[in-house]
Parts: structure tokens; C-alpha cells; sequence
């Protein structure tokens, strides 16, 4: 018992130094995702793709952004505005963002909680990736969606066999998150 | 009643015992001198009276002879007689208060025997007098003494009376007089004079009958007696003011403070002959540092002169009286208290005020004065009003030498607080005052005096100092200042980093304090000409000297807190938080610089400004060079890469230009080294290029436009000529950069002289039409404007500089002529076609010269404008962003938003931006929802 008390006691200095060596790192790791998401955020800005827009959340922090995709023309998307939550590790961008969809969608590679299979987003990140490429990526798996492995195993069915209802599952589950 | 016969028989044969008996036996029992039933009854009514006044000393009258009725003897009417012969002659006449007044400035005999004070007694009354005193010695030795000290309570009671139904009523009419002037004089000559009726026969003619023991024992009663009636009918409340005032009107001469405050009166109207006189006794601070160690003891221990003298008798004289009065001790000595205490205040105000020369004597003076003046006058006055006389044995002195220290100490930190608000002035007069901080140096000693300090001073900067009438340039002139004083005042640089918060938070916000701060860095030093620049007066050019100032020191003292051999070693003051690093604060730079968290943006004002100059067409670039080198010192290699290389470009554009006008067979010797642009020797333009990499300059301000064929021709040769040189590099030609060498011959003149390249553009489209045609060209703005794709402010900006330069006229609104010859005065008068257009500045050289450089202005912003518009669209681009993912916002949040994620921060005000979305809702783009919110239109 009152070895264990001595133990934490003499442990306790170097704890917190590790933990201040910590929040330093982190501070410094923290401030280069930020710079880099700033830049990615100018270069959304200064050169805008049609259909795609993103923008950090209003709560000022920079580590979490909210995108809209706008459904490409000839796909059962067509028109619509899909809701997107990115978050940023803070060993962006060696690290893939977490990307849901926050609008509800029917879609083979995503499942009703919005979760999302792209292989760029999982093993086949890499760092030359950004909020950009990332949304062209996801705009155009709405078209085209890969139906080999698929988390919503009845929408990749209903896409292959029936594109009418496919196309009319889509709107029944689709909600406009804008309103709200 | 009254009498008993033993009694009287007793005490008949004591009075004989004491008296010869001859005297008193040969007289009928009462007193003989006058009639017996008049006597008889004055002395009934007399001592009834006093019967009735005081019960209590009557009862023990007579009460105490009857408890002695055994032992003693005195014969009860002998003493009666006595008292009433005795109680005659001592009271005083009711005369009221008026003659006192009236004989307040005499010495008092004439006053005292027209009272009958100073009439010896009748031989009656003497031995009246020595028979009840020796009643009293005689009951004193055999039981208390109620005898005699009943003759003299009974004269107290009679003083009191006196006292309050004369005197009272008249003093406090005095009091309550509208004369306010000397009122406390007035009233302490009366009460001495007062004072010395009623004492006068005590001391003159029944103290000497009484044991020496006795008569200071019955005098300080008597005197307590009168002091006690005085205090009550003079309240303290209304005396103390008066007596302050008195003390201050004696204490500013006797201190000196008047000859001072004189002094900076004198200034003005030099009245030589009272300098001259005043010059063996001053207390001045001037005076005395002139003078030398010796004189300087004694200049103020000595020498007083006549004025001060008369002073000092007077202001002692006054409190003598003071202290006979009553009106003195303990009460008087704290009015003299506050008295002094304003003094010093007063005498270092009067002093020292504006006294900053280096190196200072202030303090050893300050010290010297409170030693030698005030401490003297001090122990003059409190010798005099002193609360105990015979507590001490005379000659102990009231004030000790410790006293003498803690008022030095005292007036020190007077000193000190004197400074402090002087502060600010201190800083703007830096470095000539010098001397106030070696002053304030000394009082800094303790925590709480540098709190003082600090906070006082603050204080005073945001009141006088960071608030936006005073120019950045203002503020960072005095932060240096103040960077500099307070590293002397306190070289640890704690006190400096407490003052340096509140204005380097407030440099901060200022837009323009970066800009400021490069162009001092860049400015040429003040031996340097300064052609072409600004003048010094909006520019630190202090900075430039600073930086290489700086630079050698940082070589010198680098080790400092590792250096064990430190024989100045001094540790962190006390009120060091604890981890106070000392930041090498002296290094005023180095403080500027590190006003910005980021190297970034202060690299990158240098870059633009850098820029500006390097494209300057100048012979050598030494001083920038210098200051990159130096700056390199402080950044780092990387961060000023980019500035390195706008420095590389610009020295290989001179080999670079050099080798293709060689291989292009461009160059003609003797072609000046590298002028950008052509000197229009006939058709023969002179072509230099500097050559920028444009991934390392900032951004430029460019005015597109057709530069004139022969200068377009020859860009084309120089471009082929670099490309062969510089494979897979291509030169983009930045038209509006650059200067021109212009020659121009006119019909009665020649012009020559270096402008921009679009004025040279402009004056070459009027060339166009050759120089024989006798008709002048004449071309309007727009002509112009589409001819040379310039915008058409552009043009006209250079054409209004043309005119004021003389070689154009605008002969109708937006047309310009070539002014071949110029008009004679009278022609100017005559011809009103060349006051057409903007109000007659055709014909004034001055009004044109305003006139273009308002067009010049002009262009400049609405090129800026451009910028902004520009910049409003990135901005749009943000706004668009935010309010597809985000939905609908309000004005407050989008500002906040875009506060936070455009870099380098938003610079329009919430108001601008309303307006720009206002526009946007016009434009149909956005609608405004309940809450004021925008939203998109879809």
C-alpha cells in the first residue's frame, strides 16, 4: 500500500513531464494540420470545383469541416445536395480524415449510418489526398458505384437489376438536411 | 454662623505668631484704612459670591477650619478681613474685550496699568496678601495647604470668569470676522496680552510670598487653568486651518520653496537685481550643483538671508505666543505634521520639476535640504510647541537623527512619485533626461514603489499614448524610448516587461506598425542622402542605425548568464515572476520584431517593400544588401530566402543585361550601367531589363498597356537574346514597372527627366505626329486610352503630370495639346481657351503639379480598388463555402468565420461586408431569412 503511494508519488514528476512534452508536440503537430488545412481551404476557394464545396464548422475549429456534394446529372443523385462530415486526425495528412455522410443516402458502398467504403479513405490513403480529391472521389462513386464489395448489399443488388426502384429508394431516403 | 468665638481667639494667636503684632494690633479688628461697614460688606458679598460660585471649594473653606477647631488658633475675622482686602485687589475690572484688541500690538505696560495690574499693593493688602499665603504655608506644613491655594483657585475662578464674560463674546467675533488674514496672530496677542493682565500681580506680588517649590507648582495651575478656558472657547476645529495657514505662509520662505517658485516665475521677466540678491542663501537645485563640494555643505546652513531670517523669528515669535496660550502642544504639533508634510511635497515639486539633466545631483541636494532646512526647522519649531516641558531635561532635542533619516527616506519617495508622473515627459525628451531615471532609481528599490511605477505609468500611456491621434511612427519612437530608459532604470528588464504589455498589445493591432517598422530598417541612415525619400520624419530612420548599433553589442555580451566571472552580477529583482527570463530586452529590435508571433508576416512587408526599392533604378543596393545581412543574423537564412533572392535577381540582371545587349549587339558605349528603360536618344531607345523570378517577389501592382513600337521591338530582341542564354526560361515584360529617361525637344525648349513608364508611354503617343509639323498634336483620353490599352484614369493621371510639367495643355476637358512654346504671361491672361477644363490649372504650373498628383492618386486606388474588388471575390468564394455547408448565418458569424479562416485575417469592418452582402441579395444570390441571416438561393 505504501509502496504503491511512494510509487506514484516518484512517478508523478516524470508524468507530467511526458505530458507536457506531449502538449507541446501536439501543440506544434496541431499547428501544421491547421496550416495545411488552411491552404487546402484556400485552394477550395480560389479554384472551385463545380458540385463540391466544403467549409470548416462554425465553431472555429479548423479540424472539423462540413462539404456538400451536389448529385452529378444522370445518376439517380441528380440534384441532390448530400451532407458531408469530415474530421481531421491530428496526423493529417499521413492519416486519412473520417468522411460520413451526414445526409441519409442509399448507396451501395455507404450504410444508413452514413458510413462510407472508399479504399482511399481506408488503406489506400496517401498524403498527396486532400478535402478535393477526396469529395471528386465521392462524387463520382455516387455514379459509379463499386458493387464488389458493398456495405448495403440490396442497394448494389437493386442497382445492378432494377435502376427505376433503385432510383426511387433513393429519393424516398434522401431528406434535406438544409432546413433544419 | 459665620463666627465662633474660640475659633477666633485661636487663630488670632497664629496671625500674631506670623505678624508683628504692632501692625495688626494697632488697628481696629477690621481693616481701619476705610470704613468698616463698607469694608464689611465687601467682604460679606464677596465671599458670598464666591460661595455661591463654587460649593464645593467653599464647603472645604469652611468646613476645614471647623474640623481644626482644637488645634488651631486663627482668629476667623482677622482672615476674612484678609480675604476680602486681598480678593479686592486681585480682581480684574470688567472692561471688556475691546481694549485688549486695541492694545494687542503693544508691549502691554500701558494696557496693564490702565488695568491697575502693575499698582503694588497698599500695605493692607500686602499684608493681607502675606497673611493668607502664610495661612496657607501654615496649613500646608500642618495638613494640606487649602488656605493659600484657595487665595489662588479663587484667582483661577476669577480668570475664568474674567475670561468668558469678557474676552469670549470679542474673540469669537474675531474669529467669525471677515478678516481672515494674520486672524490667529490677532487672536494670540490678545490672549497673550490677556495672559499677562491676569498673571501679572500673581507673579509680581504674590509669588514671591509663596516657597519657590510652590510657585511653579501654583503657576503651571494657574496657566493650565487659563490654557484650559482658552481651548474652550477657541474651538480647536476652527483654530487648526488658521494656525495651518500661518505655519505655511512662514514655512514657504524659511524652506525656500517661495524663492523657487519665484525663480520659475523670473524666467519671464529677469529681474536680475533680486537673482543677485537671492544668490548667498537658495535652496535652488541649479544653484547648488553648480556650485562645488565645499560651498555645497554650506550653502544652505549659511548665508540665510534677511528675508528667511525675519521669517523665522517672526513664524517663532508667533508660536512662543502660541504655546503661552494654550494653543500649542500636541494639537499644534500635528498641524505642523500636515504642514510640513505638504511642504516637502511642495519644495520637491518646486525643486525638481523638470530638472533631468545627467549626471543628477538631486538626491544628495534633496537630502542635504531635509537635513540642513527642514529637519532645522523642524527642531526649531517643535522646541517650542512642545507637549511636556518638564518631562525632558533641557537641551534634549525632539527630533532624533532617525527622525532626520525617515523623513530623508520620505522625501525620496516623494521624489520618486514626482518622477513617475513626470514620466511620460521623461520618455519624450529621451535621452537628454537622463538624469529623472538615475532619480527614479533610487526610489525603485522596493516591490510595492516598482508596482507604483508601473502601474501609474501605464496608466498614463493609455491616456496620452495608444489611442489613435498619436501615429504609429510616434508610438514606436517612444516605445524605443521607453525601451531604452527603462533598461537603465532597471536592467533586468522586469519593470520593462510589465510597461511593454499593454503597448505592444496595442502595436499590434495597428495595421500600419509593421510597414513602419521595415521602412526603418530600410532607411538609409542619417548621413546618408536622402533623395528620394520620404523625409525622416515619418520614418524610424533610428532603426536602421539601431539594427548595425545592435548587432555589434549581441557579439560583445552574449554569455551573460553563464558568466561566473560577473563582478556585476545582480540578482532577478524581487517581484520577478518565477520563470522571468531576462529576454535581451535592451535590444530594441529585437522587441520590435518580436512584436508579431510569426517571422512571416514581418518577411513578408519586407519583401514588398524590399521590392519597391530594388526596382528603383539606382547604382548600388549596398544599404539593403547591409541590413539583409544583418537581419539574416536574427531570422535565420531561411525565412529571408525569398529576399535573398530578389537581391541575386537584381545583381544577375546586371551581368545577365550586360551579356545580352552584348550578343544582341544592343548595348552602344557609353550606355549609363542599367537604366530598365530606353533613354530616347533619336529613334535610338536605350533598352535595360531587370530580371525578376517571379515565384520570389511579391505580388506587383501592374497597369497593362502598349508600350511604344520601338521599346516593343526591342523587349522582342531582348526576350530571343535571353532565351538563348537562359534555356527553357521566358521573359514576361511587366509594362507598367520601370523608369524612363525622357528628352524631349520642344519648339522654345528641352525637357529632360527620369518618370514612369506610362507617363513616357503617354508623351511618346504626342510624339507620334513628328516634330515638323508646325500644328501641335493633340489627343483626347480616350483616343489615348484605346490606342495603348491603358485605362483611361491612367491616362489621364499622366497627362495631367505632362501638364504640370508644362509640356501638354488641356485645351478642352480631356484634351490635350503639346505646348510647343511657351505662353508669355500676358498671352496666359489673355487666353482664356487655356483656362478651360478644370478651372485655369493649364495656366499654374503649382495647380497642374496638384492637380496630377490628385489623378496619380487616383489611379493608384483605383487600381487598389481593383485589388480589393478582387479580393472581395475570394472572399465571396469563402462566404459561398460557408453558407452551402453550413446553412444560413447571421452577419456577426460570418465575420467571425472569416476572421478565423481567411489567412492574414479579414480586412473589411462588419459595415463594408453588410454592404457587399446587401449586394449580393440584389444580385439575387442570397436572401436574407427571419434572424437576419443569409442564406443561398438555390
Amino acid at each position: 500500500m505504501d509502496y504503491t503511494m511512494e510509487d506514484t508519488q516518484n512517478s508523478a514528476p516524470d508524468a507530467i513531464e511526458a505530458t507536457k512534452l506531449n502538449t507541446s508536440g501536439q501543440r506544434t503537430e496541431t499547428q501544421s494540420v491547421t496550416k495545411r488545412l488552411q491552404a487546402e481551404l484556400m485552394q477550395l476557394m480560389l479554384s472551385p470545383s463545380p458540385g463540391i464545396s466544403a467549409f470548416p464548422d462554425a465553431d472555429g475549429n479548423l479540424l472539423s469541416w462540413t462539404a456538400t456534394i451536389t448529385g452529378p446529372t444522370e445518376t439517380p443523385y441528380e440534384n441532390l445536395n448530400l451532407k458531408l462530415s469530415f474530421s481531421f486526425p491530428n496526423s493529417y495528412p499521413y492519416s486519412a480524415p473520417t468522411v460520413l455522410f451526414k445526409t441519409p443516402i442509399y448507396h451501395p458502398n455507404v450504410d444508413f449510418s452514413g458510413r462510407i467504403c472508399l479504399d482511399i479513405l481506408k488503406d489506400k490513403w496517401s498524403a498527396v489526398y486532400n478535402v478535393q480529391t477526396v469529395l471528386l472521389s465521392l462524387q463520382s462513386l455516387l455514379g459509379e458505384p463499386n458493387n464488389a464489395s458493398p456495405l448495403n448489399a440490396q442497394a448494389a443488388e437493386l442497382w445492378d437489376n432494377n435502376q427505376e426502384e433503385f432510383k426511387r429508394q433513393v429519393l424516398a431516403r434522401h431528406r434535406d438536411l438544409d432546413d433544419e | 454662623m459665620l463666627s465662633t468665638v474660640p475659633l477666633n481667639t485661636s487663630r488670632r494667636r497664629v496671625f500674631g505668631s506670623v505678624f508683628s503684632p504692632a501692625s495688626l494690633e494697632a488697628r481696629p479688628p477690621l481693616a481701619s484704612s476705610f470704613d468698616y461697614d463698607q469694608a464689611a460688606l465687601a467682604s460679606f458679598q464677596s465671599t458670598a459670591s464666591f460661595a455661591t460660585l463654587k460649593d464645593s471649594q467653599t464647603g472645604s473653606l469652611y468646613t476645614a477650619p471647623s474640623q481644626e477647631v482644637s488645634d488651631t488658633s486663627l482668629d476667623r475675622e482677622t482672615w476674612d478681613h484678609a480675604w476680602a482686602a486681598a480678593t479686592a485687589f486681585l480682581s480684574i475690572p470688567d472692561f471688556g474685550f475691546a481694549p485688549i484688541f486695541e492694545a494687542r500690538g503693544t508691549d502691554g505696560s500701558e494696557t496693564l496699568k490702565e488695568w491697575n495690574r502693575l499698582t503694588p499693593p497698599s500695605k493692607e493688602t500686602a499684608d493681607a496678601l502675606t497673611y493668607l499665603t502664610a495661612a496657607a504655608h501654615y496649613s500646608d506644613s500642618s495638613r494640606d495647604g487649602t488656605g493659600s491655594r484657595d487665595l489662588f483657585s479663587w484667582y483661577g475662578e476669577e480668570i475664568r470668569r474674567h475670561f468668558l464674560t469678557n474676552l469670549r463674546g470679542g474673540l469669537y467675533e474675531v474669529l467669525h470676522g471677515s478678516e481672515k488674514g494674520g486672524l490667529l496672530r490677532t487672536i494670540v496677542d490678545c490672549l497673550q496680552l490677556a495672559f499677562r493682565i491676569y498673571l501679572a500681580p500673581i507673579r509680581h506680588y504674590l509669588l514671591p510670598l509663596v516657597s519657590a517649590s510652590d510657585q511653579g507648582r501654583i503657576f503651571t495651575q494657574l496657566q493650565r487653568g487659563f490654557h484650559t478656558v482658552v481651548s474652550y472657547s477657541l474651538p480647536w476645529l476652527q483654530i487648526s486651518p488658521l494656525l495651518a495657514q500661518e505655519l505655511a505662509q512662514d514655512a514657504l520662505i524659511i524652506l525656500g520653496i517661495d524663492t523657487l517658485i519665484e525663480e520659475s516665475n523670473e524666467d519671464e521677466d529677469e529681474d536680475q537685481d533680486e537673482m543677485e540678491m537671492d544668490r548667498e542663501y537658495s535652496v535652488s537645485y541649479c544653484d547648488w550643483k553648480q556650485a562645488n563640494a565645499e560651498t555645497r555643505a554650506r550653502i544652505m546652513t549659511e548665508h540665510e538671508n534677511n528675508e528667511v531670517i525675519m521669517a523665522r523669528d517672526r513664524l517663532l515669535a508667533f508660536l512662543n505666543g502660541l504655546q503661552l496660550v494654550g494653543l500649542g502642544g500636541d494639537k499644534a504639533q500635528k498641524v505642523f505634521a500636515s504642514v510640513m508634510n505638504i511642504m516637502m511635497t511642495e519644495f520637491i515639486r518646486a525643486a525638481y520639476t523638470g530638472e533631468w539633466e545627467t549626471p543628477t545631483s538631486v538626491l544628495p541636494h534633496l537630502r542635504h535640504w531635509v537635513e540642513n532646512v527642514f529637519a532645522r526647522l523642524a527642531v526649531q519649531v517643535l522646541n517650542i510647541i512642545h507637549t511636556q516641558p518638564s518631562n525632558q531635561p533641557p537641551g534634549t532635542l525632539d527630533v532624533s537623527f532617525a527622525d532626520v533619516e525617515k523623513w530623508q527616506e520620505i522625501a525620496v519617495s516623494r521624489l520618486g512619485a514626482l518622477r513617475t508622473s513626470e514620466l511620460f515627459e521623461v520618455i519624450v525628451e529621451w535621452p537628454a533626461s537622463t538624469g529623472a531615471i538615475e532619480d527614479l532609481k533610487h526610489f525603485t528599490t522596493h516591490p510595492s514603489a516598482r508596482a507604483y511605477v508601473t502601474q501609474t505609468f501605464i496608466t498614463i500611456l493609455n491616456q496620452r499614448l495608444l489611442h489613435p491621434g498619436a501615429s504609429t511612427v510616434e508610438i514606436l519612437q517612444l516605445y524605443i524610448s521607453i525601451i531604452r530608459a527603462f533598461h537603465l532604470l532597471d536592467p533586468k528588464g522586469v519593470l520593462l516587461d510589465r510597461i511593454a504589455r499593454p503597448i505592444r498589445r496595442y502595436l499590434r493591432d495597428r495595421e500600419d506598425t509593421v510597414k513602419v517598422i521595415v521602412s526603418g530598417l530600410l532607411a538609409e541612415p542619417p548621413t546618408g542622402d536622402a533623395s528620394g525619400l520620404p523625409s525622416s520624419h515619418d520614418i524610424l530612420v533610428e532603426l536602421s542605425t539601431e539594427l548595425s548599433k545592435a548587432h555589434q553589442l549581441s557579439l560583445q555580451s552574449n554569455t551573460s548568464e553563464l558568466d561566473w566571472d560577473d563582478a556585476n552580477w545582480m540578482p532577478d529583482p524581487i517581484d520577478a515572476a518565477s520563470d522571468y527570463r531576462k529576454s535581451k530586452s535592451a535590444d530594441v529590435i529585437d522587441s520590435l520584431i518580436s512584436l508579431f508571433d510569426s517571422k512571416e508576416t514581418f518577411v513578408k512587408e519586407l519583401q514588398t517593400l524590399l521590392a519597391g526599392r530594388l526596382l528603383q533604378k539606382r547604382d548600388n543596393f549596398d544599404q539593403e544588401i547591409s541590413v539583409l545581412e544583418l537581419l539574416k543574423v536574427r531570422f535565420g537564412d531561411a525565412a529571408l530566402q525569398a529576399c535573398q533572392v530578389m537581391l541575386r535577381d537584381i545583381s544577375d540582371s546586371r551581368r545577365v543585361d550586360h551579356s545580352i545587349r552584348h550578343d544582341q549587339g544592343l548595348s552602344k558605349p557609353p550606355s549609363r550601367p542599367h537604366p530598365k528603360r530606353p533613354t530616347p536618344r533619336p529613334n535610338h531607345p536605350d533598352l535595360h531589363a531587370k530580371i525578376l523570378s517571379r515565384f520570389f517577389w511579391p505580388e506587383i501592382q501592374d497597369q497593362e498597356f502598349n508600350v511604344p513600337e520601338e521599346i516593343s521591338s526591342l523587349q522582342t530582341r531582348y526576350a530571343e537574346g535571353f532565351e538563348s542564354l537562359k534555356q527553357s526560361r521566358k521573359l514576361t515584360w511587366r509594362n507598367g514597372l520601370g523608369q524612363v529617361t525622357v528628352e524631349l525637344e520642344l519648339g522654345d525648349r528641352s525637357f529632360s527627366d527620369e518618370v514612369t513608364t506610362w507617363q513616357a508611354t503617354i508623351i511618346h503617343a504626342f510624339n507620334s505626329g513628328s516634330a515638323e509639323s508646325e500644328e501641335p498634336v493633340s489627343k483626347s483620353v480616350s483616343d489615348l486610352s484605346s490606342e495603348l490599352q491603358m485605362t483611361s484614369v491612367l491616362v489621364r493621371s499622366a497627362c495631367l503630370f505632362w501638364v504640370s510639367k508644362r509640356i501638354l495643355i488641356e485645351t478642352t476637358r480631356d484634351t490635350f495639346r503639346v505646348l510647343e512654346y511657351l505662353p508669355t504671361d500676358e498671352e496666359v491672361a489673355e487666353d482664356p481657351t487655356n483656362t478651360v477644363g478644370d478651372g485655369g490649372m493649364a495656366g499654374d504650373a503649382g495647380d497642374a503639379a496638384a492637380a496630377a498628383e490628385a489623378a496619380a492618386a487616383a489611379a493608384a486606388k483605383e487600381t487598389a480598388e481593383a485589388a480589393a474588388m478582387e479580393k472581395m471575390n475570394l472572399y465571396w468564394q469563402f462566404i459561398l463555402g460557408m453558407l452551402t455547408n453550413q446553412g444560413a448565418m447571421n452577419l456577426q458569424k460570418i465575420v467571425m468565420m472569416l476572421k478565423i479562416v481567411v489567412p492574414g485575417g479579414f480586412p473589411f469592418s462588419n459595415e463594408e461586408l453588410r454592404e457587399f452582402l446587401a449586394g449580393m441579395v440584389t444580385k439575387g444570390k442570397l436572401e436574407i431569412i427571419s434572424g437576419g441571416s443569409y442564406k443561398l438561393v438555390h
